[in-house]
């Protein structure tokens, strides 16, 4: 049964696909965008936490504002994902100056250009962070941690496509720091999302000025293994056109004191996507439950 | 120092750090040579903690991955030794 529904699954996966690798962009864009309101409609709980957390960010107090973000930004995360299937139409170019304006701060390019170095990319669910990841492949390979799909046919296509240019996904339940190591000892860049609520293995940090359990893993690897360490975000500017930006690198002398060296780094982290998304709130994942006390 | 005093010294650091830092309570009665990472309440995203507090108590950089091979104190403090603790 399971496997007949897998199947079924993935006919009506690949006929979409097909649709959406030959039809305009801004009639994959116009079906995405039903398709999020059709979802938006029947999910209420997302709803309700989406505009709740846009008020709670102090972007907007009023709720039917708030409530018109949070459901922009689930327009823009239908949109992420037909850019992120047609972006080897543009990332396959020589030239990408039509699609993409670069705003990379000098020592981190260095980096990126220096064989010797691996880097540790920290980023949010903001704008298109998978559109990013592809660009920076051109550098040096990249591995970043994927949720990986129910459906193992549909996950076989994801991950075919994911893997375009030098992006390794690592599933989500396979990621380790063995994984993390290799990554960068094989001196690659490793991207990481870090602004989903970390639970246990967080540290309370504010974000949008509320404590926030965030993710430890970016800056341990920097101060245990001296990986330079960037913030990186990118911003959707036009149709298939993006603005990367990334931070300069973060530099944390080791005080002795780990958590306070954490709460620098993380503090600086947090700082940087709240600008990031200040830029145009409706590209947030606002959907997530970021704050959960 | 004698091998054996050496070894008690690092231990007794090791606990310190671990008294300090571990989120689980491990069976300090019977923390030795043969205390499994596990039974320390170590995984692969905790040990970076360790890794950090050992440089600053013990003054030793050890490599990450090295230090995720290892499944027993003894082996922690082997390592540690043979890396100029």
């Amino acid at each position: 049964m399971k496997h007949l529904r897998h199947l079924i699954e993935y006919g009506l996966f690949r006929v979409v696909l097909f649709f959406f690798d030959f039809l305009p962009y801004t009639c994959t864009c116009t079906v995405a965008r039903g398709a999020a309101n059709v979802w938006w409609l029947f999910d209420r709980k997302r709803q309700i936490v989406g505009r709740d957390n846009v008020i709670r960010s102090g972007i907007e107090t009023d709720p039917k504002k708030a409530r018109a973000i949070a459901k922009k930004a689930a327009h823009h995360m239908a949109i992420v994902v037909v850019e992120s299937l047609r972006s080897k139409d543009f990332l396959s170019d020589e030239d990408t100056t039509d699609h993409l304006v670069l705003d990379i701060k000098p020592d981190v390019l260095a980096v990126m250009q220096d064989p010797e170095q691996s880097l540790i990319i920290a980023s949010g669910h903001f704008g298109n962070w998978e559109v990013a990841g592809h660009w920076v492949s051109r550098f040096k390979p990249v591995a970043g941690i994927t949720r990986t799909m129910n459906n193992p046919l549909i996950e076989s296509i994801v991950k075919k496509r994911k893997s375009r240019f030098r992006f390794r996904p690592i599933p989500k339940h396979d990621s380790n720091m063995g994984r993390f190591l290799e990554v960068l000892e094989k001196k690659e860049f490793l991207a990481l999302l870090f602004d989903q609520h970390a639970g246990e293995y967080g540290m309370m940090i504010d974000f949008f000025g509320h404590p926030a359990s965030t993710f430890k893993t970016p800056p341990m690897l920097h101060l245990v293994t001296r990986t330079p360490l960037c913030f990186a975000s990118c911003r959707r500017i036009g149709p298939m056109k993006f603005k990367i930006c990334t931070s300069s690198l973060i530099h944390q002398p080791r005080s002795g004191n780990k958590n306070e060296d954490l709460k620098a780094i993380l503090g600086s982290l947090n700082r940087d996507l709240e600008a990031a998304i200040r830029k145009d709130p409706t590209q947030y994942l606002w959907g997530h439950r970021r704050w959960r006390d | 120092m004698s091998d054996i005093s050496k070894e008690k010294q690092i231990i007794g650091q090791l606990r310190g750090i671990l008294e300090e830092s571990s989120t689980k309570e491990p069976d300090w009665d019977n923390f030795g040579r043969n205390s499994t990472i596990e039974s320390l309440g170590l995984d692969s995203l905790t040990i970076l903690d360790l890794l950090y507090d050992i440089e600053e108590e013990i003054g030793v950089h050890l490599e990450a991955k090295e230090v995720l091979n290892i499944t027993t104190l003894g082996e922690l403090v082997d390592l540690l030794i043979k890396n100029g603790a």
